[in-house]
């Protein structure tokens, strides 16, 4: 099958496609980072290549701790789109005064709690069209 | 500006539909001038279409043209299509209501219409990860689902409400549609079917949601001097607010069970139409998930903050209560096909406001409401009006 945009549920995270390239390429390497604007220092999630704040196109990038705490959850039992296996715990975590979306991987659902100790856990899903790596931020009890 | 008014409306069977994209089209459009005999195709000046997915569930763009053409319409003034996710065609009345308003049109018909289900289920599922960001949230197979049910983790941890409140929203929205010839599920639902069903997303269970539903509806809206022309009975646009927290989960407000722009989008719309929330007879509201229509009651006004629970418990949002909420069924009970949602709930107050409801009328219903969301984050609120002030 040829590759088709419409049906990769996955970013595009190569330099090719995006000017958010390195924030891949630190997950690749177990760093969790994001952007900070160059003009007004403000620390943002997810990274960003405008600022709204200020109107500054550049930034810096920064890497944060990698540990933080569920902040909410949910266990999602059925209706998962093709190729997301359930059952899938979805959480916002806390990381760094920050508010991340994620899974939680490696974890028993039935045993999260908010409050819960969590770090980065890059996970690895399907390799892009031209058979490089693609990683995503999920995370796992710490 | 100018007063606007809904002059006609018509709905097609909403379910899981042996039909294209076209024949709900056909059969929303059929509805809507069958019921306004006043009106022919060629008298619509305008056609705005709300619609979210047809490229992905029809293979199509270019969907207003499209569709004047399959209904018989030449506009001259207005064709366009709006996608906002689940208040599209909602946000395609408000288009065609400023339009109206400021004298650029006259008659403008607003379908909308979405074929969602597809011959493999995964796909249908696959294509509503579109409506969340892609890189931040789909990605790791986001949907709908998990965050409403972070919502209602929220509402029961802050304020005690229990899963049989939210399963009450379900008995009560699917009884409601038993009522109602075009829903998705016409068979009702006991308080221990909605229990016992299936866990989605915890504490969310299959009846406390919306199903995946093909459908469209139609309604035209017209200046005062055409309304009146028209019908004895128009129902009068009094307000509309549309407001936005954000747009990614961790944009919104840090408390899931507080949607202030749904209390701004309403603020507005009441403000417009000078009601208070305690003159809405008739309300449908964005019921994707059981816990949307609560948090909905609460920053409505119907009830105070936190006390949405016991507010459906003692039926005060069913016949006989404070006001009668989702007497179509709801998204629960007629089905969510994304962009017809707005477009039905509009229908349904039009039909409450004329007193053609037949066993689903609310008595003596003179303001109507309806809300449609997009996410827990943005929010457009209409009141409708039996008289023009
Ligand atoms: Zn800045």
């Amino acid at each position: 099958m040829p590759y088709f945009r419409a049906t990769d549920p996955f970013p595009l995270e190569s330099a090719d496609h995006t000017k958010l390239h390195e924030f891949y390429a630190r997950l690749a390497a177990g760093r969790l980072a994001t952007t900070r604007c160059a003009g007004c220092r403000r620390l943002a999630w997810p990274p960003r290549a405008f600022c709204g704040e200020c109107g500054s196109d550049r930034f810096d990038w920064t890497d944060l701790s990698g540990e933080g705490t569920i902040h909410a959850f949910t266990v999602q039992e059925a209706g998962l789109p093709a190729g997301f296996d359930g059952p899938r715990v979805f959480a916002i975590v806390k990381i760094d005064g920050l508010r991340v979306f994620s899974i939680l991987v490696g974890a028993e659902p039935s045993k999260v709690a908010i409050g819960q100790p969590v770090r980065v856990s890059p996970l690895r899903v399907a390799d892009d069209p031209d058979g490089n790596a693609r990683w995503l931020p999920a995370f796992c009890p710490a | 500006m100018r007063k606007v008014a809904l002059v006609g409306a018509g709905v097609s069977k909403f379910g899981v539909r042996k039909a294209s994209y076209r024949d709900l089209i056909w059969e929303a459009g059929k509805a809507c001038f069958d019921a306004t005999p006043a009106v022919k195709p060629k008298d619509v000046e305008g056609l705005v279409v709300g619609s979210v997915l047809p490229e992905r569930t029809a293979f199509q763009s270019h969907i207003s043209s499209m569709a004047a053409e399959a209904l018989g319409i030449r506009p001259s003034v207005l064709s366009a299509r709006t996608e906002h996710m689940c208040a599209s065609g909602t946000v395609g009345i408000r288009y065609a209501y400023a339009f109206i308003a400021a004298g650029l049109a006259d008659l403008v018909m607003v379908l909308g219409v979405e074929k969602l289900n597809q011959p493999t289920g995964d796909e249908a599922i696959l294509n509503m990860g579109t409506g969340v960001d892609r890189e931040w949230e789909a990605a790791f197979g986001l949907t709908a689902p998990p965050c409403f049910a972070l919502a209602a983790q929220r509402h029961i941890a802050a304020y005690g409400t229990t899963e049989e409140q939210l399963a009450m929203v379900g008995v009560k929205n699917h009884t409601h549609a038993a009522k109602n010839p075009t829903a998705h599920f016409q068979k009702g639902a006991t308080l221990d079917q909605v229990l016992c069903s299936r866990m989605i997303s915890t504490p969310l269970r299959l009846f406390m949601c919306s199903p995946i539903t093909d459908g469209a509806a139609a309604v035209l809206v017209a200046s005062e001097d055409r309304a009146r022309d028209l019908t004895d009975r128009p129902v009068w646009i009094r307000g509309t607010g549309q407001a936005l927290d954000g747009f990614q989960l961790t944009s919104l407000h840090e408390d899931y069970a507080h949607w202030p722009a749904l209390e701004r989008a309403g603020r507005a719309a009441y403000r417009m139409a000078g009601v208070t929330a305690g003159d809405v007879d008739v309300a449908e509201v964005h019921d994707c998930f059981a816990i949307a229509e609560l948090i909905a009651y609460e920053e409505l006004g119907f009830c105070r903050k936190g006390e949405a629970g016991p507010f459906v418990a003692h039926g005060r949002s069913d016949y006989g209560g404070d006001v009668v909420v989702n007497p179509r069924g709801g998204l629960i009970g007629c089905g969510h096909p994304l962009g017809a949602t707005g477009v039905a709930q509009a229908a349904e107050v039009f039909a409450q406001l004329r007193g053609e409801a037949g066993a689903r009328q609310v008595l003596d219903a003179a303001v109507g409401l309806t809300h449609n969301n997009s996410g827990m984050g943005e929010h457009v609120v209409m009141i409708y009006g039996r008289e023009d002030r």
